[in-house]
């Protein structure tokens, strides 16, 4: 598709705009008028006062991942390495092992998302065949003192909560 | 020399030495909660001591602890440490100076002795603002080139330019500024701009010079190096220019000399076109002789003001979202409560004058004077606004454009206003 020009008049011509200076009182005329506003009232503020207030995350919103159990407890993960080969940002490793449940063959023994490297681009997500990778936590603050402690295990990952319900996901899934 | 002149010389030294200083404080919070308030946002409120957090004012110290426990870091590769080091304090101490003889009241007459209120009782007046600020680019100039950076360096050069086109026209708008008030003295301009033209109308140096006191304002936010014309700063070209290899407090000092200098241009401002110390529309003699309804207005008027104040702080300082036992609500308390004290205080000064004080006694010349002293300090916070809102709203000037506009059109005007100013003058003899 074409991009769309507006051509906008051009401005500063008229004798009344050379002079400058009328233009500049206007202008400054505007920011007084946003600063006395605020100043006789500080609620006219457009902020969130975060952190106290903390804003909606909606559910297509790419937050830290985590990964989805069955029912019984068991990671859903194939160890299929669909997701660490689809990752533009080589964040993800996985150690694949044998699986002795009898679900499927195989399973991760390891794996690995260095939150430092990943770029949340939901492409693991989006590979993913078995619906067993998400980024519905609605975790968006995520700090450590050091690059090691950004690094989280299948552990940490499998005791994550999805932050919305099925629905609300699956509809964010359609509004993406 | 009696114990009152040394009382007398300490007050006035201190006060044009120690005064710019404290305005630092008010400079940069006002700076920065104007820009916040101005861009929809609420600037700096959060850094407290104890929950106090003074509108801002904390933030300050904050700050002003860490630059003084930064690393001082002075590189390699500067060649010329002794001006690399020098540059910041002349910039500083050029600043501070230049207030220096900028009168805050009117002469304070006291046991029949007259005390010129400015920090040094010379005549030199307007000249030695413009030659100490003329001095003050120096520093910037200094600090660019012992740098040995090329941004430094571009930001020195543009300074040295900008010098060149701004110092003329000033100059030129101080010429027929001189012509009206007939003095270089900046006390006698003062007293000049106290007389009222047809019994209303202050004759105050905007009304009588408007076109110098553009020039003049313009060209005096070039001097200080001030939004539109920061170009020796231009961080987003220069990334910082001339301050760029500095750190910690002597960027500090840098950055306070800004102010200070701001301070100091502000108050020149101010004396020159917008009346100095004077109140409108009421002279020195007048206050004096009338002191007690002087007092009695006074009286009235601050405890009226202080009640729409409190109400302000009650509805600005609280928490914007719910909040169990807001601790921000307490806080205003407090603050209110001081507020009031130091009105109950002035209060019982006020009532004092007004039972026992006779007119053209040392009590009225005093409170006069004090009265003059808060009247120039809330003109000056005002032109210190004004140098505020001007860079939140003015985008940076071009390189040619700065010069354009320095050579092209300032110069000229100030060369025709001296021609008509000059022309009124000798046609109404």
């Amino acid at each position: 598709m074409a991009a769309k020009v507006k051509q906008l008049p051009s401005r500063g011509g008229t004798p009344a705009e050379k002079v400058y200076l009328i233009e500049i009182f206007k202008g400054m005329g505007i920011t007084l008028r946003h600063f006395l506003r605020n100043l006789w009232d500080n609620s006219n503020l457009y902020v969130r006062h975060y952190p106290e207030v903390q804003p909606n995350i909606p559910a297509h919103w790419r937050g830290r991942h985590r990964l989805l159990t069955h029912s019984d407890g068991t990671p859903k993960c194939v160890a299929c390495f669909m997701c660490q080969t689809n990752c533009p940002a080589n964040c993800i490793m996985i150690k694949a092992g044998e699986r002795t449940d009898g679900i499927t063959e195989k399973m991760p023994v390891s794996f690995t998302i260095d939150l430092a490297e990943c770029i949340y681009c939901g492409y693991c997500v989006e590979a993913c065949p078995e619906d067993a990778i998400r980024m519905d936590t609605g975790i968006y603050a995520f700090t450590s003192s050091n690059r090691e402690e950004m690094k989280i295990e299948m552990d940490e990952m499998l005791s994550l909560k999805g932050g919305y319900t099925e629905e609300e996901y699956q509809k964010g899934l359609e509004d993406e | 020399m009696t114990t009152l002149d040394i009382v007398m010389v300490i007050v006035r030294v201190s006060i044009s030495a120690f005064v710019p200083l404290c305005f630092l404080a008010v400079c940069v919070t006002m700076e920065r909660r104007v820009a916040g308030f101005v861009q929809d946002r609420s600037g700096p409120n959060r850094a407290g001591i104890y929950g106090f957090r003074a509108g801002g004012l904390v933030q300050n110290l904050a700050d002003g602890i860490k630059l003084a426990f930064k690393e001082d870091i002075i590189s390699e590769h500067v060649e010329h440490k002794f001006l690399y080091v020098l540059a910041p304090i002349i910039s500083m101490a050029a600043a501070i100076i230049s207030f220096a003889l900028i009168p805050f009241a009117d002469t304070l007459v006291l046991d029949g002795k007259a005390y010129v209120m400015q920090g040094i009782p010379w005549d030199t007046g307007i000249l030695w603002f413009l030659a100490v600020t003329g001095f003050s680019v120096y520093g910037i100039i200094l600090a660019g080139w012992s740098s040995t950076n090329k941004y430094s360096l571009l930001g020195a050069l543009r300074s040295a330019s900008q010098v060149i086109s701004y110092e003329i026209p000033m100059g030129l708008a101080v010429i027929s500024l001189l012509i009206v008030y007939g003095s270089i003295n900046l006390s006698d301009i003062a007293r000049f701009q106290g007389q009222n033209w047809l019994g209303f109308i202050p004759m105050w140096g905007i009304f009588l010079q408007p076109l110098a006191a553009v020039i003049f304002i313009v060209a005096a936010f070039a001097e200080c190096n001030r939004t539109p014309f920061d170009l020796a700063e231009g961080e987003s070209e220069l990334v910082a220019g001339f301050h760029l290899e500095y750190s910690a407090m002597k960027f500090a000092v840098f950055f306070m000399g800004e102010y200070v200098a701001m301070f100091a241009s502000s108050a020149v401002i101010v004396t020159l076109f917008f009346g100095g110390y004077n109140i409108p529309f009421f002279s020195t003699d007048f206050l004096i002789r009338n002191i007690k309804p002087v007092a009695f207005v006074m009286l009235v008027i601050l405890p009226v003001f202080m009640f729409y104040f409190a109400k302000w702080i009650r509805r600005n300082n609280r928490s914007q979202y719910p909040r169990e036992n807001d601790p921000r609500e307490a806080e205003a308390t407090v603050y209110i409560r001081c507020f009031w004290i130091l009105i109950g205080v002035i209060e019982v000064f006020l009532l004092a004058i007004l039972a026992f004080a006779q007119p053209d006694t040392a009590a009225a010349h005093l409170l006069v004077a004090l009265m003059q002293i808060c009247t120039f300090l809330l003109k000056v916070t005002l032109m210190l606004f004004v140098y505020v809102w001007v860079r939140w709203t003015i985008p940076r000037f071009r390189y040619d454009q700065l010069q354009i506009l320095g050579w092209q059109k300032l110069l000229p005007l100030a060369l025709l206003n001296i021609f008509v100013t000059g022309a009124i003058v000798v046609a109404l003899g």
